[in-house]
């Protein structure tokens, strides 16, 4: 299909931007390339492993800034509505991304282009314009300082139309916050590995984007019935109606339930005020209406107003990250950090993280006041969390230690306090106790960004299906969530689930936690949108070779097999109450497995 | 017509995309004859459509290119239509657009609204008889010499202001 030089579903070229010499380059992208990366994490892994130079800082203009979508982003298929940033992360040092929905990606896929490459460093604040064919490095001085909210609506207002998507950081991807992040649409946060930072460090405030040229795909009507046939599953799924609902908020009493809620740093998996700070507290008492990503049919996301702040938001994470994970019982207060952190553009599980962990220092007597610039860590303490983070984002005194991140600030501190830094390769857990969920704790051991859930995003242990395990694996314990019996099976499974779903760009809690996409199933939507020889087989090859480039990169980066692994307290200090009690995870075991079912040899080596 | 309850609109755009791809065949938000206006500062989402409205402004073409169809809708005569983009300029919510010097307008999809079935927060529905009863008079003045695009969102803006009320006397319930 593609000798004839028409390229479906994908917007069909590459723009390269050098800030430093300010070349601006559009190239046609190579459907032979297409074929191997797909698109959005694909796309940006590929790229930074053929491109990339491996041996250099990540905040120096070496450093690659890479912005992805798919040929399937924007599009009739819902919920494709995300884009990945990718590059070496000034957080971890290894690989870095990040993803988001909302309504960025349609955006830049309309204006033309598949992916944008950032090279080099700005001589001053500057932003990317992108007006379909037009591009331009615009002066951004005037924006330096300003707010994620108010950067955002100042360029729209400058450039005359609402129309326009903004991706933005805040003042701490300015002040180079290690855990800084890109927002789009105020409140879509590209999150996790300091994306914003990276901005920050080429002198990026923004890129602005606006497209008008619709995209046609190869095979109209099969890829019509095929988004109806995700349309149907989605509508008829058993947890449609809590998702619409509640959407990720659900998450703080599902978890709490099963007792692994993150409570006081990760001390206790049950916390005794989850009703407060709960998804449906928060719906009851503030939510206004629902709010949506790109062509979504469920809609998770929600507007609320409280009497100091009104926002889209927040999810799960954040929500649980400035609660129970700190010990704070206040709701209202909670709303008004996630407003906060999405205005100065910091990632709400890094940020959380440090504090939980001079919480717990403080607890133990590892560190106190006099440690701290005077500020008290004690649990909850609502002062001290406005105060440092203020810090944080400024990179003031003690703040500008917290900026560099946990891993870094235990090792700045020493005394023993290392081990509660609660991190895998440099990047903070997520609010979700792995010893409840054995299946998770591999995950975060093995995920090619450090501590993260979305990689693999094994949701499967948590839904009682175990008819389905047995006939999808043959292993009943594979739906038991405190079992470690077969979850490297799953792991397996789900980390190329999330890729096929990260390449589509399709929201993860539909395609994987939901298990909606199947790898047949988007095998004939990119046959069917691309005309493109995606056989299934095909992109099973593919999706196995971007997992082994991204493990490759990494060695290279530094990482070795001791670093698939998880914190002490997730190995050795069993929950002490709830229907998680007594458990650990054994995770030696499980990566031993889990390489082996990769392919890779015991050293965790691709071939 | 079709009917817009902005409390139910999530901003997702499933109007739009439907729309556009069941009238060019092609998927994304462009060429759509509805358009969601989103002001993230303000939790607004309002899909802008033909209301087919009592002063039909858009039918004093120059050229006699529009006029009424059987459903209300507005029918645009490619033959006779010379681009000059009067229509654009005379509807005061900025419902009828050129791209490539086409008036893109609602057409109702002849009675069955492709929007209107994508639609699943009930945010838009088709009431028939409806044409002809909505008056677009206040925002003819306002909207004199604007596009589109600002035209609707100054709409949406105003279609809005008793949900903001409600919203905030709302808080903390």
């Amino acid at each position: 299909m593609w000798g004839d030089n028409m390229l479906y579903g994908y917007s069909g070229h590459i723009l390269r931007v050098d800030l430093t010499s300010g070349k601006i380059v559009r190239e046609k992208s190579d459907p032979r390339y297409m074929l191997k990366a797909i698109g959005g994490r694909g796309l940006n892994s590929l790229r930074l492993y053929d491109e990339l130079e491996r041996d250099i800082d990540p905040l120096s203009p070496q450093n690659m800034l890479l912005m992805g979508v798919g040929p399937l982003t924007g599009s009739l298929l819902s919920s494709s509505a995300y884009m990945t940033i990718s590059g070496k992360s000034p957080m971890t040092g290894i690989l870095g991304d990040s993803a988001a929905g909302g309504f960025f990606g349609p955006e830049l896929k309309q204006a033309g282009y598949d992916q944008i490459i950032l090279m080099g460093k700005a001589d001053q604040p500057s932003y990317l314009l992108i007006s379909d064919d037009h591009v331009e490095i615009k002066e951004a001085s005037h924006l330096w300082g300003l707010d994620i909210w108010q950067t955002t609506s100042l360029i729209r207002s400058e450039l005359g139309s609402n129309a326009f998507q903004i991706a933005a950081i805040g003042p701490a991807g300015e002040n180079l916050v290690k855990f800084a992040t890109v927002a789009c649409n105020n409140s879509r946060m590209f999150g996790r590995t300091g994306m914003g930072c990276l901005f920050g460090s080429k002198n990026l405030k923004a890129v602005a984007v606006r497209g008008t040229t619709p995209i046609s795909v190869a095979d109209t009507l099969i890829y019509l019935d095929l988004c109806r046939e995700i349309d149907h599953r989605i509508l008829h799924h058993p947890e449609w109606n809590d998702r619409h609902a509640l959407g990720s908020t659900l998450l703080i009493k599902a978890l709490n339930n099963i007792g692994i809620l993150p409570t006081n740093h990760f001390q206790k998996g049950v916390c005794d005020y989850a009703d407060h700070v709960s998804g449906q507290t928060l719906a009851r008492k503030f939510k206004v209406k629902n709010k949506s990503c790109f062509n979504c049919n469920i809609h998770c996301s929600r507007y609320y107003i409280t009497k100091e702040t009104e926002s889209e938001g927040p999810e799960f994470e954040t929500l649980c990250s400035y609660s129970s994970r700190i010990g704070v019982d206040d709701l209202k207060f909670t709303l008004k950090m996630a407003a906060y952190l999405n205005r100065m553009g910091i990632d709400a599980i890094s940020s959380g993280e440090t504090i939980g962990w001079a919480m717990e220092c403080f607890q133990h007597g590892l560190l106190n006041k006099d440690d701290m610039d005077g500020l008290n860590f004690t649990w909850g303490n609502k002062e001290t969390v406005e105060e440092i983070l203020g810090l944080i984002v400024q990179r003031k005194g003690i703040g500008s230690a917290f900026a560099e991140g946990t891993r870094s600030l235990a090792r700045r501190f020493g005394k023993g306090t290392e081990k509660y830094a609660l991190h895998v390769k440099g990047l903070d857990v997520i609010c979700g106790d792995p010893r409840g969920m054995k299946a998770f704790g591999l995950t975060y051991a093995i995920a090619s960004r450090g501590a993260d859930h979305l990689r693999a995003e094994p949701f499967f242990e948590l839904t009682e299906r175990y008819d389905e395990a047995e006939k999808r694996w043959g292993i009943r314990d594979i739906a038991d969530r405190l079992s470690n019996n077969g979850k490297a099976v799953l792991v397996e499974h789900t980390e190329r689930q999330a890729l096929i779903t990260d390449c589509l760009t399709m929201c993860k809690n539909i395609g994987l936690s939901m298990d909606i996409l199947d790898f047949e199933l988007a095998s004939r939507l990119l046959m069917a949108g691309t005309g493109l020889d995606f056989t299934p087989e095909r992109v099973e090859k593919d999706l196995r070779a971007i997992i082994d480039a991204e493990r490759k990169m990494n060695i290279d980066f530094g990482i070795d097999s001791s670093m698939d692994t998880l914190p002490y307290r997730f190995t050795h200090e069993p929950l002490e109450e709830g229907p998680s009690q007594g458990q650990v995870v054994p995770i030696g075991e499980m990566v031993r497995q889990y390489y082996r079912l990769r392919g890779w040899d015991e050293k965790g080596r691709p071939p | 017509m079709i009917r817009v309850d902005p409390q139910k609109c999530s901003g997702c755009l499933r109007c739009q995309v439907t729309c556009a791809f069941f009238h060019t065949g092609r998927v994304g938000r462009s060429r759509s004859r509805v358009n969601v206006v989103k002001i993230e500062a303000m939790g607004i989402d309002y899909p802008v459509i033909c209301q087919q409205c009592k002063e039909r402004y858009c039918t004093r073409c120059p050229e006699s290119a529009i006029e009424i169809g059987a459903y209300g809708q507005i029918i645009v005569s490619p033959t006779l239509c010379v681009s000059c983009g009067t229509c654009e300029k005379l509807c005061p919510i900025g419902a009828i657009e050129l791209h490539d010097d086409i008036p893109y307008v609602c057409d109702l999809c002849g009675g069955e609204p492709r929007c209107v079935e994508q639609c699943n927060m009930g945010a838009i529905w088709y009431e028939p008889d409806a044409g002809d009863s909505i008056s677009l008079k206040v925002f003819k003045k306002k909207g004199r010499g604007q596009d589109p695009e600002t035209k609707r969102v100054h709409y949406a803006l105003e279609m809005t202001k008793d949900l903001r009320e409600r919203w905030k006397s709302s808080v903390g319930r």
